[in-house]
């Protein structure tokens, strides 16, 4: 059992050891949860003070392994990479900060991930716990192409850990084919969901998204811990609107909306422009930027804590914020990237659908950054029995 | 088995008591079982254990996984509650429905490949069932998005030649899933029952024509019977990892297709709830014993009137 104390034992120790004791008796099977769950433990302990750089300018090496979020790189970008700097580069996604946390939390330092992609608000706790390694500045000079206004965000004052990656937001898109009437608002999303597109709708798979989508099309601030608002969120939810949904998918622009198979699906617009872009017929889609309130979320390039390639990581990122790589990405995702001057270097190039990529000061006011706070655990209980009684 | 019955009392008799082995061999010929002993307890009795364990316990808090320091049956109450209860219920309905159209489609299958195929065709024939083993799983199931797709060529098929009078409507159904799974645990069925079909041999079949049985008569009291064992293997293989799927589900059933394994995985991969994932786990397991040995106990009585049948026929003196 003593050795399951770090998972919780950061308070006090002296308490730790008598709730050891009291456990005793059951010394084998703690034995066996002790062995395991060996990774996890150190996993959960402090970060061990370690926060000199570990990459140094020496030679790059020769792999490097990306874990973020689907489809959010251009592979033309990842392979120039390879080909310019040597590193052959290996990507896995996720589909929520909390599977990449989990993921990290559980083999730290084993995970093999070198780059991670996390959320802004993640980052404070993440560091806390030691999942993330300090940047070495040195290594990463286009720091200087980035938009200032980008730079230093509250999540990581002086960017230590993180530099922005790509932001954007949430909306959704409907199929005009099979939704007739104009929706404008996370309200008409609902009332379309549980009428017309009924059993034709997809929901991004993420916790925060879901709760989101009730506090937005309510009025209500989606930041909140307050229990009454969480209780009427899940109890419509989990008892009204899960038996209307088709699918969960934090990625329809790769497979949903090239095909159609539903008829309205919540996005991020990076993606939905991905998947407008990939249809046969773009034009039976239309992109909806969430109104009255809506997300705003900032993506951060970040390395993971015992990263097995830090060199590499760190030129990839220096690669990355090259303003002309920046414009490839950006084509490609359809996120703005952060790099100073994007803008006007897209217009002038010409891309498509830009109305998807930039917003105007007005948009802008009505995204809002979200929060780890107490409701975090709640908005994951949420989404889990969402799920479930989504298959009832 | 039938022959059994007629002689087992009177030989009990007549066997001579077995010869005792002095108690010092018997230690090193135990030991033979060691490596098997150790892979076990490492790698089954050890992670159930654990899984059993963290089942007890709780999530501390966000970057917590699981804490044990206060125990509880509260995740088996979470885990039975009514949302996520519905979940096994389906995964159940998932489970046995995919098992027995397996079934129904390996034993005619099976039993032409091993009795009535030509024997030169035959090694064709298994590689034919083989084969889509070489592609990966994920692969093969996220084809069957492109076949089923409302849109897709076979929809258009079925609209064209006027089977449908509209798009394909099975994409993110449960429908849609129990075809992935009895298209993906379908070999699993086949080869047991093929070795086991393949193993009757024609002189027995013969024998039971012989004595006046018809071809329906010898394969229900001949085949069946002896390929019992290999029914048993398949039934086994198919349903157990079919439970526990949840690739299929969350590829070909969306929102709607939802099954129990997607919900353990949820639980380790994203909620990061150790506590609750665990006991939804052990949930999954007791679902699976309790219904495997519900199934069998069936089968057992069911088949009592054919076994006291043959009993009567063979062991009496008539």
């Amino acid at each position: 059992m003593s050795h399951e104390q770090p998972v919780r034992i950061l308070a006090s120790s002296a308490a730790s050891r008598m709730i050891a004791a009291q456990y005793n008796r059951r010394r084998f099977l703690s034995f066996a949860a002790a062995a395991a769950g060996a990774g996890l433990l150190a996993a959960c302990s402090s970060p061990d003070g370690s926060t000199a750089p570990r990459a140094t300018g020496a030679a790059l090496e020769d792999k490097l392994t990306i874990y973020t979020w689907g489809d959010y790189d251009d592979p033309d970008v990842l392979a120039q990479f390879t080909a310019d700097l040597g590193p052959a580069v290996t990507l896995d996604s996720f589909n929520s900060n909390e599977e990449m946390i989990s993921k990290l939390v559980a083999a730290k330092g084993t995970s093999g991930y070198d780059i991670v992609v996390p959320t802004g608000q993640f980052i404070p706790q993440m560091v806390e716990n030691g999942l993330l390694a300090k940047f070495n500045h040195d290594l990463i000079p286009n720091l200087k192409n980035v938009d200032p206004v980008f730079l230093g965000r509250d999540w990581d004052p002086n960017n230590d850990y993180s530099v922005v990656k790509a932001w954007g937001t949430t909306g959704f898109v409907y199929d005009k084919t099979k939704i007739t009437r104009e929706l404008k608002t996370w309200k008409d999303f609902i009332d379309a969901a549980m009428n017309e597109a009924s059993g034709d709708v997809s929901l991004l798979d993420d916790p925060a998204e879901l709760t989101g989508l009730y506090f937005w099309a309510n009025g209500i601030d989606w930041t909140t811990t307050d229990a009454a608002h969480l209780d009427a969120a899940e109890d419509f939810l989990v008892n009204t609107l899960a038996s209307h949904v088709a699918a969960f998918d934090s990625y329809p622009g790769g497979v949903a909306i090239p095909q159609s198979q539903h008829a309205l699906m919540q996005a991020w617009n990076g993606d939905a422009r991905i998947g407008i872009l990939e249809s046969a017929d773009p034009d039976r889609w239309q992109w909806v930027l969430g109104n009255p309130a809506t997300e705003l979320w900032a993506d951060n390039w970040a390395i993971a804590e015992g990263a097995p390639h830090p060199e590499a990581a760190h030129a990839f990122i220096n690669h990355v914020l090259d303003p002309e790589v920046s414009l490839a990405e950006l084509d490609y995702i359809g996120y703005h990237t952060g790099v100073a001057g994007i803008e006007d270097a897209a217009r002038e190039a010409g891309l498509e659908m830009l109305d998807l990529v930039f917003f105007t000061p007005e948009q802008l006011d009505m995204m809002h950054t979200g929060e780890v706070n107490d409701a975090q655990q709640r908005a994951v209980e949420i989404w889990d029995k969402m799920k479930a009684a989504a298959g009832a | 088995m039938t022959t059994h019955s007629t002689n087992a009392p009177v030989t009990m008799l007549d066997t001579p008591p077995a010869r005792r082995r002095p108690d010092w061999l018997k230690g090193p010929r135990a030991a033979l079982a060691l490596p098997a002993w150790a892979w076990l307890t490492a790698f089954f009795v050890a992670p159930v254990g654990m899984v059993l364990w963290f089942s007890f316990g709780y999530k501390p808090g966000i970057f917590g996984t699981h804490a044990n320091d206060r125990l509880s049956f509260d995740r088996y109450a979470e885990a039975l509650s009514p949302t996520f209860f519905q979940t096994f219920q389906n995964t159940l309905w998932v489970g046995v429905t995919g098992t027995l159209i397996c079934l129904a489609i390996s034993i005619p299958f099976a039993y032409w490949l091993a009795v009535k195929a030509a024997n030169r065709h035959r090694g064709i024939l298994l590689a034919m069932v083989m084969i889509p083993f070489w592609t990966n799983f994920l692969i093969r199931t996220i084809g069957w998005q492109i076949i089923l797709a409302p849109e897709g060529w076979f929809s258009g098929l079925l609209q064209a030649t006027g089977a449908l009078d509209e798009p394909l409507d099975v994409m993110f159904t449960r429908t849609a899933v129990l075809i992935g799974v009895v298209y993906n645990y379908l070999p699993l069925m086949v080869l047991p029952l093929f070795v086991a079909f393949d193993r009757v041999i024609l002189p027995l079949r013969e024998a039971s024509k012989d004595l006046g049985a018809g071809r329906w008569s010898t394969f229900i009291n001949i085949t069946l019977p002896l390929a019992k064992p290999g029914i048993i293997v398949g039934i086994l293989l198919v349903y157990i990892p079919l439970m526990g799927d949840y690739i299929t589900a969350t590829v070909l059933g969306g929102a709607k297709g939802n099954m129990a394994g997607q919900m353990v995985a949820n639980q380790f991969q994203t909620a990061q709830n150790w506590a609750l994932g665990s006991a939804m786990a052990v949930v999954l397991i007791l679902t699976i014993l309790i219904s495997a040995a519900i199934a069998f106990l069936v089968a057992w009585l069911a088949s009592w009137p054919l076994r006291a049948r043959g009993r009567l026929v063979l062991g009496s003196p008539k």
